[in-house]
């Protein structure tokens, strides 16, 4: 397939996360939704089971409101809006982490919310890096498997999940090798967002075959135009209108710190013997994000790194309204990129919010500085 | 905490839990300055800390949500918040770490000062936010930052791997604490802590309980302010001793008839959430005027910090109201309905604190239809005093109480 039709397959699944779905379940196949950031893919994934992530998505929210205030953030809104409204419809169950206070409420209010789809919560420790925080990860997962079992009757395996482990580190390595070559390929903003969304909502050693393939077409293609270049940070960064404003102002994407895009994929899993304990390793090795404890701050210097390695003159904070972690960390963020030399732009993106004109004014204005 | 008022009245007795609760809370802000000034270690300490780290090892603490209630009763919520707002801080952060990290950067506020720590010890059972605030302030004034990190529980039961995974935490910051400071830890001193923690709780918990009586012996109100003593010395002698008092007060309040409400007890109502620290007298009021009395909240069980060893310190930090399930969230909150005989819940919706509003409107919910009375919510923030309405307040008071009237003619 050349770039064009690989793209088109991405973009296709990213768009339409329903009838990937029921394409999954028309194949006879289970599938579990996965709720922002970190879940055990791995895990459903070796059950024969579709993870299927969810985060919200661009609509007004009505039928939340009987339980969430205003001031929650928009993708928990939304994710509990379109459970209500049935839109996930034939998942088996939904496995919600409690990484950030508003996560910790979305998983009780699931609990009656939307009836029909069990909850299965997912504890994750802070204190992630020390054994004893290893060992309650494991706990965690144990919980996950058992309640997944009860859910939809697969059965889980040590075998399975080893191999699942190796299909998550593979497509790991593409979809870095993706954002590198990305960062230099003509590619724009929403296609760059679509490879990324899709991952989503396609099984990942599918998602990894086309991911591989597109890889080589870009690096085979031409090259992008323009040094306006910028490094995004935020939780999401799917907006289809601020994404257009991105590429009309050509400015490019040069790397991503997005919880929803590339953090997902700079940890492997390493290869232990026992697979879960390796998969608690992965989770004690990951850094770098607003939801992990973070005493040293490290994610504001690998931001700055990052930038600076991919010849980024900016960096985009894409501000999720109401995300108290991401706007913990953005006064760090700022001050370093002050002292780095770095433009800074706070955008701030809600899932309500269709009129991007403010984000393109902004936009149009970095442009100018870049 | 916050100080209901300043109307001059006459000399309180210092024999009075009231004088003797003021003074401990007055004097962990002198006993920590004066340490400072000696060049002793100061920290600062997140409210569910289990205190009885510091307090074994002799470390001296503040509390900075306790500060930011502080400043924000007496006025000065709104021109912190301004200050970190300025520094880049969203406004939609919890307004208590709002203050707290303007705090660092002014290092006073004539409201209530404090010295600046040396150390951070954060907890995160009440909320992950404590955890980004303390990141900041650790990583910003280059001291070590100890987490004893305690995950919302989704079960109702606190399980063997979260108390196994707590402990280690436990001791991990133990031996931090050891190492970095100089003190040493005891078993001997700690069992004292226990006891006296114990003590501590069992009075409150009693005295709080005093609510059952008709009418209450106390304005709820005062819960508010005593609690301050719970949250952070209920493992000092003194603390112990006051809390004793409180009960003995209540207890003959109750038996002369008299109350420390004072108006005619019309209506009894849980008040749900943090006070509004900034509105404190018009909260109060709107409720008093019209005889309603909050003989309830959450905190009258919050404290229950009695337990037999180590483990059992580990599942009681376990198992406090933030990091609960909504199930037993609920059932706690429904024996205190009906212990205490209430009759309307009153709900503040605090935009300060996603994790306690964010699934309150399904819970008073279940709350209310369990026990057959209405619930009302208010829009307000515990410390940034741009997020209360007073009409809206006292619609919604109002509204409550014509419910609870109706239902007591309905009843006749
Ligand atoms: S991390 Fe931020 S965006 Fe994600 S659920 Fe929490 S508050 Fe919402
Ligand atoms: S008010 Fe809520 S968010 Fe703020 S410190 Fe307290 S528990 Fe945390």
């Amino acid at each position: 397939m050349g770039r064009n039709e690989l793209l088109a397959q991405l973009h296709e699944a990213a768009a339409s996360p329903k009838r990937q779905l029921e394409r999954y379940l028309a194949e006879g196949r289970k599938a579990v939704a996965v709720a922002p950031a970190y879940t055990p893919q791995e895990i459903v994934h070796s059950m024969g089971l579709v993870p299927m992530g969810v985060w919200g998505a661009d609509m007004e929210i009505s039928e939340a409101k009987k339980y969430y205030p205003a001031f929650i953030c928009s993708i928990m809104q939304t994710i509990l809006e379109l459970g209500i409204r049935g839109e996930y419809k034939g998942v088996s169950a939904i496995i919600i982490p409690s990484l950030c206070d508003s996560l910790k409420t979305l998983g009780q209010n699931w609990k009656y919310a939307v009836k029909d789809i069990p909850f299965i919560p997912m504890t994750y420790p802070q204190n992630r890096k020390p054994d004893y925080g290893v060992k309650f990860t494991m706990a965690g997962y144990e919980r996950v498997i058992r309640d997944l079992e009860a859910a939809t009757g697969a059965r889980f395996s040590k075998a399975a999940l080893k191999e699942s482990n190796r299909i998550y580190n593979e497509h790991n390595a593409v979809m870095r090798a993706f954002a590198e070559i990305a960062a230099e390929a003509d590619i724009t903003a929403a296609q760059r967002s679509d490879v990324f969304k899709s991952a989503w909502f396609m099984l990942p050693e599918e998602h990894t075959a086309v991911v591989r393939e597109l890889n080589e077409e870009l690096k085979r293609g031409p090259r992008a135009k323009g040094d306006r270049k910028v490094l995004v940070t935020g939780i999401l960064a799917d907006s289809p209108n601020l994404l257009r404003a991105f590429d009309e102002n050509g400015i490019r994407i040069a790397a991503d710190d997005v919880a929803h895009e590339s953090r997902q994929y700079r940890t492997d899993v390493p290869n232990l013997d026992d697979p879960l304990e390796a998969l608690a390793r992965k989770f004690s090795a990951m850094d770098n994000c607003s939801l992990l404890y973070d005493r040293d701050k490290k994610r504001i210097d690998y931001i700055v790194e990052q930038a600076r390695q991919h010849g980024a003159k900016g960096v985009i904070v894409l501000m999720t309204k109401f995300c108290d972690p991401e706007e913990f960390d953005y006064v760090p963020i700022k001050r370093a990129c002050d002292a780095a030399g770095l433009i800074s732009l706070n955008v701030e993106v809600d899932r309500q919010m269709v009129n991007y004109e403010q984000a393109n004014t902004m936009l149009q204005a970095l442009k100018e500085m870049l | 905490m916050g100080e209901e008022g300043k109307k001059s009245r006459p000399a309180p007795d210092p024999n009075s839990a009231k004088f003797k609760l003021g003074r401990i809370a007055a004097k962990a802000y002198t006993d920590a300055a004066e340490a400072k000034a000696r060049g002793e270690m100061v920290g600062w300490c997140a409210s569910n800390f289990p205190v009885e780290i510091p307090e074994t090892l002799g470390l001296y603490v503040c509390y900075p949500e306790n500060q930011a209630a502080g400043i924000a009763a007496r006025g000065g919520g709104e021109r912190m918040c301004s200050i970190s707002e300025g520094e880049g801080y969203s406004n939609d952060i919890c307004a208590y770490a709002r203050i707290s990290l303007a705090y660092m950067k002014a290092k006073e506020a004539p409201e209530q000062d404090m010295p600046l720590p040396d150390f951070v010890l954060c907890c995160n059972n009440i909320c992950n936010c404590m955890i980004k605030w303390y990141e900041n302030i650790a990583k910003e004034l280059d001291i070590p930052m100890i987490l004893i990190d305690i995950p919302f529980n989704p079960d109702y039961e606190v399980s063997d791997a979260q108390v196994e995974y707590i402990k280690a935490q436990f001791w991990d910051a133990i031996h931090q604490l050891e190492d970095y400071t100089g003190k040493k830890w005891s078993e001997e001193r700690f069992r004292e802590v226990m006891e006296t923690s114990g003590r501590s709780s069992r009075a409150w918990i009693d005295a709080t309980s005093q609510a059952k009586h008709i009418p209450s012996p106390f304005n709820g109100f005062d819960l508010l302010n005593h609690m301050a003593v719970m949250v952070t010395a209920r493992g000092k002698e003194e603390a112990a001793e006051a809390m004793e008092t409180l009960l003995k007060e209540y207890r003959e309040n109750h038996e002369k008839g008299i109350s420390t409400f004072r108006a005619e007890e019309k209506y009894r109502i849980m008040f749900e959430g943090i006070a509004c620290w900034p509105w404190l007298r018009v909260t109060s009021q709107g409720l008093k005027s019209r005889g309603i009395n909050m003989v309830t909240t959450i905190y009258a069980d919050a404290f229950g910090y009695i337990y037999e060893d180590f483990d059992g310190m580990c599942r009681a930090y376990a198992d406090v109201p933030n990091a609960m399930n909504l199930e037993h969230a609920r059932d706690k909150r429904i024996r205190l309905c009906r212990d205490n005989h209430v009759e309307g819940i009153l709900v503040h919706t605090n935009r300060s604190c996603k994790l306690w509003s964010g699934f309150m409107p399904e819970m008073s919910r279940q709350i209310g239809e369990a026990c057959g009375i209405p619930v009302a919510s208010f829009d307000g923030d515990q410390a940034d005093p741009r997020n209360f309405s007073e009409a809206q307040y006292d619609t919604r008071v109002q509204g409550l109480m014509e419910i609870m009237e109706g239902n007591k003619g309905g009843a006749e």
